[in-house]
């Protein structure tokens, strides 16, 4: 704790401070720059700025040295992040290697991590679907977790200021479990998923649905993305690389270059944020300890209001790490749920099967986004034997391409140059993300013995799947292999990869929100209940899961949020 | 205008200097696969050799031409477990004894038909669970691998990406009824 007031103690006073730069942070700090609140917004790696540090984003496939394929040493020294379906050549550059940060594995967990400035918002999958009431009033009526203290009316407005800003493209669907949102034109399905939505909608009765999947995407070019220095999507599928037209939303082409521009932000990479700093006379948060990522000094930084976006894990990890003798066990952790109640989406099982249907046709061009069918059981009311229920991807494509096995020599090298056209059938898979029960056996804690590079507990993970998940599954791979039938879909085959929690990269709660401060960490407003001026509005606050892509709420979350921190200084 | 000057165009229009390095292999990559990869100089011919025949030139260029023998040690150099690593090189190594078995001749005094029987032979090879079968194992491996990088490194490469079949970063907008009749391009003579 060396060199803790070199400089001037005004120099290190804001406003505010948001710990967190990706997708919730990136929002909290936009919102403040808006409206005029002095913030520094710390981030513990590097700086990426758009386009800039984009190393590989235009690249061509043989300016790659392994044509995109990872060295083995790469795999062998990282094989955690290894099994990130986005982890390549392109993007390794993006992610936290394994040796980063280490974790405990009391149980096995996943933990994939973008440690730089914009954190995974460069590397989502940029799936944005709102939740209903269906959602929000899961717990209280299913009896699990504890009743989320909002609902949809109070996060819609949110959703669309979000919306509006970030751009999202999707059709009106009019469905009551995803509500529609302020919507650039969709991204169209092919024929046969288009088939598909129609069969389900005749077998179901109006309660059964597929969609295009709305997705954080420019579909049209409109006036607030210019603004942005923002132009339409053009389909590449390159995402993870960074995007040089800012054609899909992430911190580093939208919130944070807006936010920095106002003159109200100051941006502070390489800052791993220790703990935060309570005053036991005030009774209040009073700013961060932080420590340089390089030199590993620590320097304490203060502000009248503290957002804690670190994204979930951590956010949970500097609250426990946040020890006072007001707090002995973590800040606001008078209830000893801290860290308690983490849950995730499953993600384990697939259906695949064939279509012998439409032979004529093919696909086109690229999309960014694909099918969606959202949650559809136990919707209205308990039908199962488990607990709420799933959502699922689709997509339909046809095959096609060269003969691999033609004889070498003349006839291989022709049948590469020329594409058969298709002729098998065309093929269609399905991918489950169910919801999962938050359980106070499903913990994430520190353990304060072992020290990481920076000096800091390392986090312990006992996170594990339940009977409800094992019983989702099945009914998943029943319901869906059904649909297919009835779609006239053939060769059909479902699967379990038995992935390890965490590779969903939907990691949730630990500081939970709630009506009760004895029962949860934060109130409705995303501040924790014993310190109001601290507030979390990231991954953690999930109180349950449900089944959407969960970081279209957290933005909205965060923009909400934010206001209301300003609103709270307005009165005093 | 050149397709790489157009993308960065584009780049640049949409708000910023895009950087559009190259990435070539520089020698110390491929000196360092001949070295840890312990390929002798008659080996490094033979390879070449066998990617040609895999891939030959004719209208188009071949294999050996875009010096693909190069980027298949470098990935086996560098993208392969050691354990995989050893079955190709024992394969590469066998490989002599295995021509001559089945030819009776040396591999330098064969016509090019007769390589390519060997070679889509050595690929097709099933091997038995005995010492012998190691061997078939480890040609059978050493070729189904060369064929692979062979046909990946010919493929992704700048000749056939710029100049043959110039590669797209941008795909256009989906079309999700396409008819296949539509599709069919004017065919390439390899």
């Amino acid at each position: 704790m060396a060199n803790l007031n070199i400089r001037n103690k005004q120099e290190r006073t804001y406003q505010a401070i948001v710990v967190g730069s990706g997708a919730s942070g990136g929002w909290a700090a936009k919102e403040f720059a808006d409206l005029g609140v002095k913030t520094l917004l710390l981030e513990r790696g590097r700086n990426v700025e758009h386009i800039k540090d984009y190393p590989t984003t235009n690249m061509l496939p043989y300016e790659f040295k392994h044509r995109g394929k990872l060295p083995q040493k790469v795999l062998d020294e990282n094989p955690i992040v290894s099994k990130c379906y986005a982890f390549g050549e392109d993007s390794e550059h993006f992610f936290a290697k394994d040796a980063e940060q280490p974790y405990i594995q009391e149980k096995p967990f996943d933990w994939i991590k973008g440690y730089q400035v914009g954190g995974k918002s460069l590397l989502w999958a940029r799936q944005v679907q709102r939740w209903s009431d269906y959602d929000f009033e899961g717990p209280a009526r299913d009896g699990f977790a504890v009743d989320w203290p909002i609902r949809y009316k109070d996060i819609a407005p949110w959703y669309s200021h979000v919306e509006k800003f970030a751009g999202v493209s999707g059709n009106l669907d009019g469905l009551d479990t995803l509500p529609d949102g302020e919507f650039l034109p969709g991204y169209d399905l092919n024929i046969v998923e288009k088939h598909f939505a129609q069969k389900l909608k005749e077998t179901y009765g109006g309660d059964r649905h597929m969609i295009s999947a709305r997705c954080a995407h420019i579909h049209e070019p409109r006036p607030e993305f210019t603004a942005q220095g923002r132009a339409s999507c053009q389909n590449r599928n390159l995402c993870q690389r960074g995007c040089p037209f800012g054609g899909y939303f992430s911190s580093n082409s939208s919130t944070i270059p807006w936010a920095l521009k106002s003159g109200n932000v100051t941006l502070r990479p390489d800052s791993v944020v220790h703990s935060v700093i309570y005053d036991e006379e005030k009774g209040k948060a009073t700013g961060v300890r932080v420590i340089d990522a390089h030199t590993k000094e620590v320097e304490e930084f203060y502000a009248d209001v503290i957002f804690i976006n670190a994204a979930a894990i951590n956010s949970n990890a500097i609250l426990m790490n946040s020890t006072s003798a007001r707090f002995p066990n973590g800040l606001g952790n008078d209830s000893g749920v801290l860290g308690k109640y983490f849950a995730f989406h499953n993600y384990r099982a697939q259906v695949n099967g064939s279509y012998e249907g439409f032979m004529e046709y093919t696909t086109s061009g690229g999309r960014p986004t694909s099918g969606y069918i959202p949650r559809f059981r136990n919707v209205k009311k308990q039908e199962t034997d488990f607990l709420r229920g799933y959502a699922g991807g689709f997509s339909a494509y046809r095959g096609g391409g060269y003969v691999a096995d033609a004889r070498v020599g003349m006839d291989l090298k022709n049948s590469m140059l020329n594409k058969t056209p298709p002729d098998g059938p065309w093929r269609v898979g399905s991918h489950m993300m169910g919801e999962t029960i938050p359980k106070e056996s499903n913990y994430i804690a520190l353990d304060k013995d072992k020290l990481d590079p920076y000096g800091l507990p390392t986090l312990k993970f006992n996170v594990s799947y339940d009977d409800n998940d094992e019983k989702m599954i099945l009914d998943y791979q029943e319901q869906v292999s059904e649909m297919f039938e009835k779609a006239g879909f053939t060769d059909i085959r479902v699967n379990d990869d038995h992935r390890t929690p965490g590779l969903d990269i939907h990691e949730m709660g630990g500081v939970r929100m709630g009506k009760d401060p004895k029962t949860s960490m934060l109130n409705g407003n995303h501040q924790l209940h014993a310190v109001p001026n601290v507030y979390v509005t990231d991954g953690a606050s999930m109180t349950s899961t449900s089944t959407q892509n969960p970081t279209l709420t957290y933005m909205a979350f965060a923009a909400r949020a934010a206001h209301h921190a300003v609103s709270q200084s307005k009165k005093v | 205008m050149n397709r790489r000057i157009a993308l960065r165009h584009l780049a640049l229009i949409s708000g910023g200097l895009a950087l559009i390095p190259s990435c070539d292999f520089s020698s110390d990559d491929i000196l360092a696969a001949y070295e840890n990869l312990k390929v002798t100089a008659s080996q490094k011919q033979l390879l070449g050799d066998i990617s040609n025949i895999i891939i030959p030139a004719g209208e188009l260029k071949g294999a050996l031409e875009l010096e693909v023998p190069d980027f298949i040690l470098v990935m086996v150099n560098d993208c392969m477990t050691s354990d995989n690593q050893a079955l190709f090189s024992t394969g590469l190594a066998a490989f002599p004894e295995f021509v001559k078995t089945i030819s009776g001749k040396k591999y330098d005094k064969l016509s090019t038909k007769e390589k390519e029987d060997l070679i889509q032979t050595g690929i097709e090879l099933k091997s038995e669970d005995t010492p012998e079968g190691e061997k078939d194992k480890a040609i059978s491996y050493f070729l189904n691998t060369t064929k692979r990088l062979t046909m990946q490194g010919y493929m992704a490469s700048e000749y056939i990406q710029t100049e043959i079949i110039p590669y797209s970063l941008i795909p256009g907008p989906y079309n999700g009824a396409t008819l296949i009749s539509e599709t069919q391009k004017p065919r390439i003579d390899g």
